[in-house]
């Protein structure tokens, strides 16, 4: 034992002899006021935007960051405890942009808007560090979207197609699923060289501790890195969270690797960034918000991005979530992201409460750029199964009506509803696109048909099962990415093979 | 209009210059009373404060406040006021000195908006931050 005593003794004198005490100078300033989170300090004339500061109180040290410079006095907002600060404390500028620790090892972690851990799993180990904000990738630098994500959904991943660098927006009520469709997502991506980050601003801490137990189940806690800034965290910390998140993403992107980062949920980091800037006096807008509200969320989701070839190939995802009230979306906020971002995913409560989960509205839903990311055999499947859904949508309100309709009709009705209950999924089921490519393709060619509306969903829970057992056909669509006429035949007949199996279909 | 403090002071700044200490005498009671008339009375610290600051840019001034342990020397004093001239280009340094046990040993310099931190206890709280980080 004395060896390891002797060693400490030793390597603490040499730590001790090297230290060498630099004096240098400081910028200092003084606290004029301190009010929610904000402080206003006197003096810092060089101070830079976005420079950390650092407010020397009674009770150690509280890092701060400038956001308001001006003739005389810097408004920063204080990352930390405020109530500890007092009138008169020192203010030290330290030259440095506000950046967070990123690296493999925030990999697997809960940590809060600095980085620093939350999940009571020990200090992070990292050496690099990313400023906060910055500037997204150049025209020169991008790649167009072509390849996908796969979010293991049915009604998105045909419908609604997501490409790696795309932002797609997931709008709608509250407790209508939003954040069930981004979690899906993320334990979707387990073996998909896709590396994630969920960003909670705002969120109930239970609510996270609840998803991080989901994805640990799930195994997806390896490749998953979650920014906590919980409903109890001040709205500085609030406002630099989806940045923070951003940056530990990029860190990713910089090596040539593909990351999906949720947002959840944008509503509630606009209102912290009014709650900031009404403190800092900045002069109100619409709805209260400041006049930079939408600069605040396009310089995030630009950052999103397909790099090119040359630029390491590596892309960022966005996933932004946005909770809307009542089903407004002409309000403020949502309007603004969905002008930013390149689609969305919209959840109606009348779906929802139909049983319909997820709620997506397929009519109001789009997607700019995905189509061109989706697989082959998916898009040939999906295309006629988009058209299918568009005439059913026409039909069904027009069928309500009158009872007196042709077989024609009829038959497009049938097949609609099938259409919908195959679109039902239950959460934390992501699906892999072979399988889902084997049950649009069974819908379209009407192999269905005679599957009873009701039991459908028992029919599509066997026929994965007996497809698991029989999985040539599904690995040779994993494999060649899309339908030919010999996969084609494999369908059919697996499809047929399994029909035998079961005891109620339609004579 | 609401007039802002630097007016106050620039335009305070303005009258005095090259003024006997009758004439400034006068201009600051006149200040006063327009002060009073336009109710900004509370401003007076501000301007005072924005005053000497402008004074001492325009005069090449500066004011400097030296905290030490113990108290220093003329001879050391002096190197400082050289250093600071040299630094900041000061024609002339007002140089306040303190003594301060709590520094433990070392100085502590401020100067404007900048502090130049070689005391004993700095070094002793870097090294405490160095070793428990």
């Amino acid at each position: 034992m004395s060896t390891t005593k002797d060693f400490i003794v030793e390597q603490l004198k040499e730590e001790i002899s090297g230290f060498k005490a630099e004096v240098s100078e400081k910028s200092v300033g003084k606290v004029l006021k301190v009010s929610d989170g904000i402080a206003l300090v006197s003096g810092l004339a060089e101070a830079m935007m976005s420079e950390i500061l650092i407010f020397k109180t009674e009770k150690g040290e509280i890092n701060g960051v400038a956001l308001n410079l001006e003739e005389s006095q810097v408004g920063a907002i204080v990352l930390g405890d405020f109530t500890v600060i007092k009138e008169g404390d020192e203010v030290v500028a330290t030259k440095r942009i506000l950046e967070v620790p990123v690296g493999e090892n925030m990999v697997g972690r809960v940590v809060n808007p600095l980085g620093e851990p939350l999940d009571g799993k020990g200090k992070i180990e990292t050496t690099k560090f990313y400023p906060v904000e910055k500037i997204a990738p150049g025209v020169i630098t991008r790649a167009s979207v072509k390849e996908p994500v796969q979010t293991g959904i049915k009604a998105i991943d045909a419908m609604i197609p997501i490409g790696r660098g795309q932002r797609e927006l997931i709008i709608g009520d509250r407790q209508l699923g939003k954040t069930a469709i981004a979690v899906d997502t993320i334990i979707n991506q387990k073996g998909q060289n896709m590396k994630c980050v969920y960003v909670a601003i705002g969120q109930k801490e239970s609510k996270v501790a609840n998803i991080v137990t989901k994805l640990t189940e799930a195994g997806a806690m390896d490749y998953t890195t979650v920014v906590l800034a919980g409903a109890s965290t001040p709205a500085s910390l609030i406002y630099i969270a989806p940045y923070a998140g951003c940056a530990m993403a990029e860190y990713f992107l910089d090596k040539g690797e593909d990351v999906l980062i949720i947002y959840d949920d944008l509503s509630k980091h606009a209102v912290s960034y009014r709650e900031i800037s009404l403190l800092l006096r900045r002069p109100p807008g619409r709805e209260a918000y400041p006049g930079d509200v939408f600069y605040l969320h396009s310089r995030l989701l630009e950052r999103a991005c397909k790099l090119n070839k040359d630029f390491g190939g590596g892309s960022i995802t966005a996933l932004p979530i946005i909770e809307t009230q009542a089903g407004d979306l002409s309000a403020y906020i949502p309007t603004n992201v969905i002008s930013i971002t390149d689609g969305q995913i919209f959840l109606e409560p009348d779906l929802f409460y139909k049983g319909n989960r997820p709620a997506v509205n397929a009519g109001l839903s789009v997607s700019r750029v995905g189509s061109s990311a989706q697989i082959k055999a998916m898009k040939k499947v999906a295309g006629k199964m988009r058209l299918e859904a568009a005439q059913y949508r026409e039909l069904a309100a027009f069928a309500q009506f009158g009872s007196d309709l042709d077989s024609e009709t009829k038959k497009k009705l049938e097949r609609g509803q099938r259409l919908y209950e195959i679109f039902k999924q239950d959460q934390y089921q992501p699906l892999s696109v072979a399988k889902q490519v084997l049950t649009y393709f069974a819908l379209i060619n009407g192999l269905m048909d005679d599957v009873p509306v009701e039991r459908v969903r028992e029919f599509e829970a066997g026929l994965y099962k007996y497809a698991d057992l029989n999985d040539t056909v599904l690995k040779l669509i994993a494999e060649k990415k899309e339908l030919d006429e010999e996969i084609e035949a494999g369908l059919k007949k697996l499809i047929g093979d399994y029909k035998v199996t079961v005891d109620y279909l339609i004579k | 209009m609401k007039i802002s403090v630097s007016q106050y002071a620039s335009a305070l700044f303005d009258l005095v210059a090259g003024k006997s200490e009758k004439e400034a005498k006068a201009i600051i009671k006149n200040l006063v009373f327009t002060l009073d008339k336009n109710h900004d009375l509370g401003k007076a610290d501000a301007i005072s404060a924005s005053f000497a600051e402008l004074w001492n840019k325009e005069h090449g001034e500066v004011d400097a406040k030296l905290s030490s342990a113990r108290e220093f020397s003329a001879a050391t004093r002096e190197m400082v006021v050289d250093y600071l001239k040299n630094k900041t280009g000061a024609k002339k340094i007002i140089l306040e000195t303190e003594v301060n046990p709590e520094i433990i040993g070392g100085f502590v310099l401020r100067y404007g908006s900048k502090v130049l931190d070689g005391s004993l206890k700095n070094s002793l709280n870097s090294l405490k931050n160095k070793i428990s980080n």
